[in-house]
């Protein structure tokens, strides 16, 4: 199996601000992985880095094969047209309907004009197409709802689609279910789960939740400070690991508060 | 410390506000303002002004001019017309400010620009950016009716020249605000069109442009009440709207008519008004419904 991502000593600053340091690690394609770690560890800023809207400060990142430094801003963006992101807001245009949400997922794949022209009147197949995968995610009555007229689990189900409708190879979601109430949230990451597997793209998930981590995920990836504290099967977690993933300093405890 | 701060900020409140007296009594000197002035001079003055207020009690149900032909059409009918020209302006002028308003909007804002961009392309945008924030300072420093003024010095009375005397500063001011909304709608969805393939400018189109479309409209229908006075307004420089014929009526003292003419007036401006006030609740029903 080849490997979606390759990271090397991958190093990622804001300033004097450490957010990814010295991180290697390898995911190949057609994987499930989690991140998880505390809130300050680095997660976002490791999906931003996967999906190359963030560039490694030092090290080398390879994305579906293609190293990232070696890549034109044409082709770097090539490149994200392949990588499903769901960002942690969700990033929906709140008063556009679900349909015209979803069909954005292609644009990466489609020119400006064809874009604004899916905006006004979306092909029939494209709205066939949508119908099923918002019929898959369970709203497929909402396709013509404006998204700022449906509840937070719903938005979520749209961002789904939307990525979905990208037909992506690799699909990374930040903190999917960081809104939503524990039941709804658990059906949403079986959901991205049984997605994954169905359609053999890599999923690659920020979880602040544990459990859920090890309930659906068979790789955890620790995060601390930057760093790759924790890498392996749920089972492997150790209380000791736990504990440094978790157990917070004085700092982060003022930044959570 | 905090008691020292407090009283300072008191007491640079103290000299800004005496600051103004003085300068509104040194205007009002300069301009030879005394509470004299407010008073007429004269007796006819007087009955002149008290007529015209009383005449509001009883707005013209008929023209008070004797040499108007009998066929003519009724007042009301007259004002009627004179509103829909005043529309037609008001529509007119919008129809041409709007489009002019978003090309300029476009340029004068940033949310489009593409990350990253070489020093040079960089200084390229900034360059445009500013070009078309000046361009829009300067059509909306001048007001309609000077823009009235010079154009008909120009071209001559014409309705073209009235639609374009109200286009040009209110495209000014619409553009102004229109870059402003622009930049101003949250960048999430933008990023998360880029980290998808997006480009720059298709993220503008179908993203950040979408998401700022009904505070555009809304912003646009508020505008649009405010044509309507303008165009109204253009009237006492000669352009056909009810501003002329309420001009003409008090040149002749008919102050009846002016009255009814007002009026109708008043009533279109309420009626648009609570038009808008209806289209904006409908556009903004999404806010609040899930920003709780
Ligand atoms: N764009 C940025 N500019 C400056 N600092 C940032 C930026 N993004 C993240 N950081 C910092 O990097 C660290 C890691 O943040 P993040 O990746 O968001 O962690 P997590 O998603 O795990 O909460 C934090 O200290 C955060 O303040
Ligand atoms: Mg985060």
């Amino acid at each position: 199996m080849s490997s979606a991502f390759e990271l090397n000593g991958v190093t990622c600053r804001f300033g004097d601000l450490v957010a990814i340091d010295k991180v290697s690690l390898s995911i190949a394609e057609g994987e499930q992985v989690a991140f998880i770690g505390p809130s300050g560890s680095g997660k976002t800023t490791l999906i931003r880095l996967l999906n190359t809207t963030a560039v490694p400060s030092d090290g080398s990142l390879s994305v579906l094969g293609y190293i990232i430094a070696d890549q034109s801003v044409e082709s770097l963006r090539v490149l994200r047209s392949r990588v499903g992101t769901m960002p942690q807001h969700l990033g929906l245009v709140e008063n556009l309907t679900a349909i015209q949400n979803v069909i954005l997922g292609r644009g990466g794949q489609r020119t400006t004009l064809r874009s604004i022209r899916d905006l006004i009147i979306p092909s029939r197949s494209d709205t066939e197409k949508i119908h099923q995968l918002l019929r898959r995610v369970g709203i497929e009555e909402k396709l013509f709802t404006m998204v700022s007229k449906l509840s937070g689990g719903q938005k979520q189900r749209v961002a789904i689609a939307r990525a979905l409708f990208q037909e992506p190879e690799i699909l990374l979601a930040d903190e999917p279910v960081s809104a939503v109430d524990p039941a709804r949230a658990r059906d949403s990451v079986r959901l991205l789960t049984e997605l994954s597997g169905e359609l053999g793209f890599t999923l690659c998930v920020s979880l602040h939740h544990l459990e859920l981590a090890k309930e659906f995920f068979p790789r955890l990836i620790g995060l601390r400070q930057g760093r790759v504290v924790f890498d392996g099967a749920p089972d492997s977690l150790k209380d000791r690991e736990l504990e440094s993933l978790y157990e917070l300093t004085a700092d982060e405890m003022m930044a959570d508060a | 410390m905090a008691m020292n701060s407090t009283i300072g900020k008191w007491g640079r409140r103290r000299w800004i506000v005496l600051g103004i007296v003085i300068l509104f009594l040194l205007c009002a000197k300069s301009l030879g303002l005394t509470p004299a002035g407010l008073v007429p001079p004269d007796e006819t003055r007087w009955e002149r002004a008290g007529a015209f207020f009383k005449a509001a009690l009883s707005p013209a149900m008929d023209y008070q001019d004797e040499n108007v032909p009998e066929d003519a059409p009724p007042i009301w009918f007259k004002g009627l017309y004179g509103l829909l020209l005043t529309l037609k302006f008001a529509f007119g002028g919008m129809s041409l400010a709007v489009p002019l308003a978003l090309i300029m909007g476009f340029f004068g804002s940033s949310s489009w620009w593409p990350e990253p961009r070489g020093w040079f392309l960089d200084l390229f945008l900034r360059g445009i950016y500013f070009a078309f924030r000046f361009l829009m300072s300067l059509l909306r420093s001048i007001h309609e009716l000077i823009w009235a003024l010079l154009i008909l010095s120009a071209f001559g009375l014409s309705p073209l020249a009235g639609m374009i005397a109200l286009a040009l500063p209110f495209s000014g001011t619409l553009g102004k605000v229109f870059s402003e909304l622009i930049d101003e709608e949250s960048r999430d969805a933008a990023a998360a069109l880029k980290a998808i393939g997006h480009r720059p400018l298709q993220t503008f189109f179908v993203g950040t442009l979408p998401a700022a479309l009904p505070n555009l409209i809304t912003y646009s229908l508020y505008r649009f009440e405010c044509a309507l006075r303008s165009s109204a307004v253009l009237g006492f420089v000669g352009i056909e709207t009810i501003g002329l014929y309420i001009e003409l009526s008090h040149e002749e003292f008919y102050y009846n008519e002016v009255w009814t003419y007002f009026y109708l007036l008043l009533a279109l401006i309420v009626l648009v008004d609570f038009w808008g006030a209806g289209v904006r609740a409908r556009l903004n029903s999404h806010k609040g419904a899930c920003e709780a």
